[in-house]
């Protein structure tokens, strides 16, 4: 009996049309894409019909937490409510920081908040800056300012991501005197102005400006002072009112009355 | 494909080349690229946010004060509120579209403080959708809304159609640049009849109903209204609503402290 023959086949199989596919693929994702910018909390904004983009320069996000949805039992939910902070992105795309203009804004807020408070004056060495300079997305008061910048980047988002921490936030207020008192928050809106305005009032102010960091700032004060687009605010759709009505209080107060709503878009059903 | 194949050419000479075939495996130059490509969806936002341009005024209260007693006698005055689920915690959302139930109440003209009549009407958010016979209306508050803004309206339309159609507009055609400008100075044209809203967000109300309320502003072409927070007499005049109708019971949001936001200073 003669055995029955199995043909040999080869199991080559031709990855090369695959691999045209996946490299465009991978073209298309790398060209469109915008990374996630990393933020404290996650927050869904609600959707309008509204069109506007997000301005990609200079944006000042004012960031407000929302009820934590996945409290345990024991916990109270509403502590994690209202949690400001702030980010400043800018340069060319959303994807490079803008160190220049947040070193600037550091420094306008601490020496406000010094004049503010000469008796609790806080002061950051380099180092701590160039911390500052780097972290997209920071909530914290200015008594715990150095504290946090002195910490590792791990445990900078660590301890940001912990929204019941009682350092974790910008503290507010209903202070309505844009002169005294000013709340932390209202000192951050005050050194966002004051940078703002460096640029237009005195152009000669920073001779070691390059010239990209120079049109950055009249950028930022066009968007500001001009048209009123450099601050968005991007809260959940939950959130109570109240709660963001706070802090468009203390941006009217800081005379930064006009700002932007961040919302995702839906289509106007006709 | 993957293979080069070398083939001898014309003569055949002696100690010329073998045949060779070059195959190369892309296999593993696939499994990479799907690592990357996983990685590059996984990290990106395809969708970029959208914004809302609001203008709020600076807190100067004299003049604030002036502006809205002269505006309150036309105006329509939106107060919103919003559903809360069994717990109190979460807003509750609509069975059918799953969407928040907003409550409006709204009233127009100066309110009736002798509580005689209570001229309040309770309205949702519904947008678009389809009357008894199956025809397009709209419903909720945007009918309202609509029929309060008829003469913006009339002209937004008609400048729509042409769009629509690609029509033409003084000799050219139509572009989106073009009707949204016609649009906009359609809805502030000082010589129509135009409506004043004022959106007034109750202590319950979420932030998505604000953004909802502002929504119909630009889809009703509304250009004068105004962002407030409830007076007394607002809230007295929702209490007597509830009262006159006990079966339209809400359930409210935990009361927030005061100062909730501002305990970690």
């Amino acid at each position: 009996m003669g055995k029955v023959k199995v043909k040999k086949k080869s199991t080559f199989i031709d990855m090369t049309a695959m691999s045209d596919v996946t490299v465009l693929l991978l073209t298309f994702f790398m060209l469109t894409s915008t990374f996630l910018q990393k933020e404290p909390t996650i927050v869904y904004t609600p959707s309008s019909v509204s069109e506007e983009k997000v301005p990609v320069n200079n944006l000042i996000t004012v960031l407000i937490s929302s009820a934590d949805k996945a409290a345990k039992e024991g916990e109270d939910p509403l502590a994690t409510e209202g949690k400001i902070f702030i980010s400043f992105s800018g340069g060319l795309d959303s994807t490079q920081a803008a160190p220049y203009i947040r070193r600037k804004v550091l420094d306008n807020a601490v020496q406000v908040y010094n004049e503010q408070h000469p008796k609790d004056q806080i002061s950051l060495n380099d180092a701590q800056k160039k911390v500052f300079a780097e972290t997209n997305m920071l909530g914290t008061n200015f008594k715990h300012l150095p504290t946090l910048l002195s910490m590792s980047m791990g445990d900078i988002d660590k301890e940001q991501g912990d929204l019941r921490n009682p350092n974790t936030g910008i503290p507010i207020n209903d202070n309505k005197n844009k002169d005294a008192n000013l709340n932390d928050f209202q000192v951050w809106c005050r050194a966002i102005y004051l940078t703002a305005k460096q640029m237009h009032d005195d152009k000669a102010l920073d001779a070691s400006m390059t010239a990209e960091e120079a049109k950055m700032l009249e950028d930022l004060y066009n968007a500001i002072v001009k048209e009123g687009k450099g601050i968005a605010i991007k809260a959940d759709k939950d959130t109570p009112f109240t709660t963001v009505n706070q802090v468009f209080d203390n941006l009217q107060t800081m005379a930064l009355n006009k700002f932007s709503l961040m919302t995702a878009l839906t289509s106007e059903d006709e | 494909m993957a293979e080069v194949q070398e083939k001898e050419g014309g003569k055949k000479k002696k100690g010329a080349q073998k045949k060779m075939t070059i195959r190369v495996d892309f296999t593993p130059m696939v499994d990479m690229n799907m690592l990357l490509i996983t990685f590059f969806m996984l990290c990106t936002t395809m969708i970029k946010s959208q914004t809302l341009q609001i203008t709020l005024p600076t807190n100067e209260k004299l003049e604030k004060e002036q502006q809205n007693q002269a505006k309150q006698s036309e105006a329509i005055t939106l107060i919103l509120d919003t559903e809360y689920k069994e717990d109190g915690l979460t807003p509750a959302a609509d069975p059918e579209s799953g969407k928040t139930i907003h409550n409006i109440y709204w009233y127009k003209g100066l309110p009736d403080t002798t509580f005689q009549t209570n001229l309040i009407a309770k309205e949702r958010f519904i947008g678009d959708g389809r009357d008894a016979n199956g025809v397009k209306a709209q419903q909720g508050i945007r009918k309202i809304l609509r029929a309060q803004n008829t003469e913006v309206l009339a002209k937004y339309d008609e400048y729509k159609e042409i769009w629509r159609n690609k029509g033409d507009w003084q000799g050219k055609k139509m572009t989106k640049e073009v009707f949204d400008s016609l649009a906009k100075a359609n809805a502030g044209d000082t010589l129509l009849t135009r409506p004043v809203v004022i959106i007034k967000p109750g202590p319950n109300a979420t932030y998505e109903s604000l953004i909802n309320a502002l929504d119909e502003m630009q889809i009703n072409q509304i250009a004068r209204y105004s962002i407030q927070l409830p007076t007394h007499v607002d809230t007295l005049m929702l209490e007597d609503y509830q009262r006159r109708h006990p079966s339209e019971h809400v359930i409210n949001a935990p009361v927030r402290s005061e100062n909730a936001t501002s305990s970690n200073k």
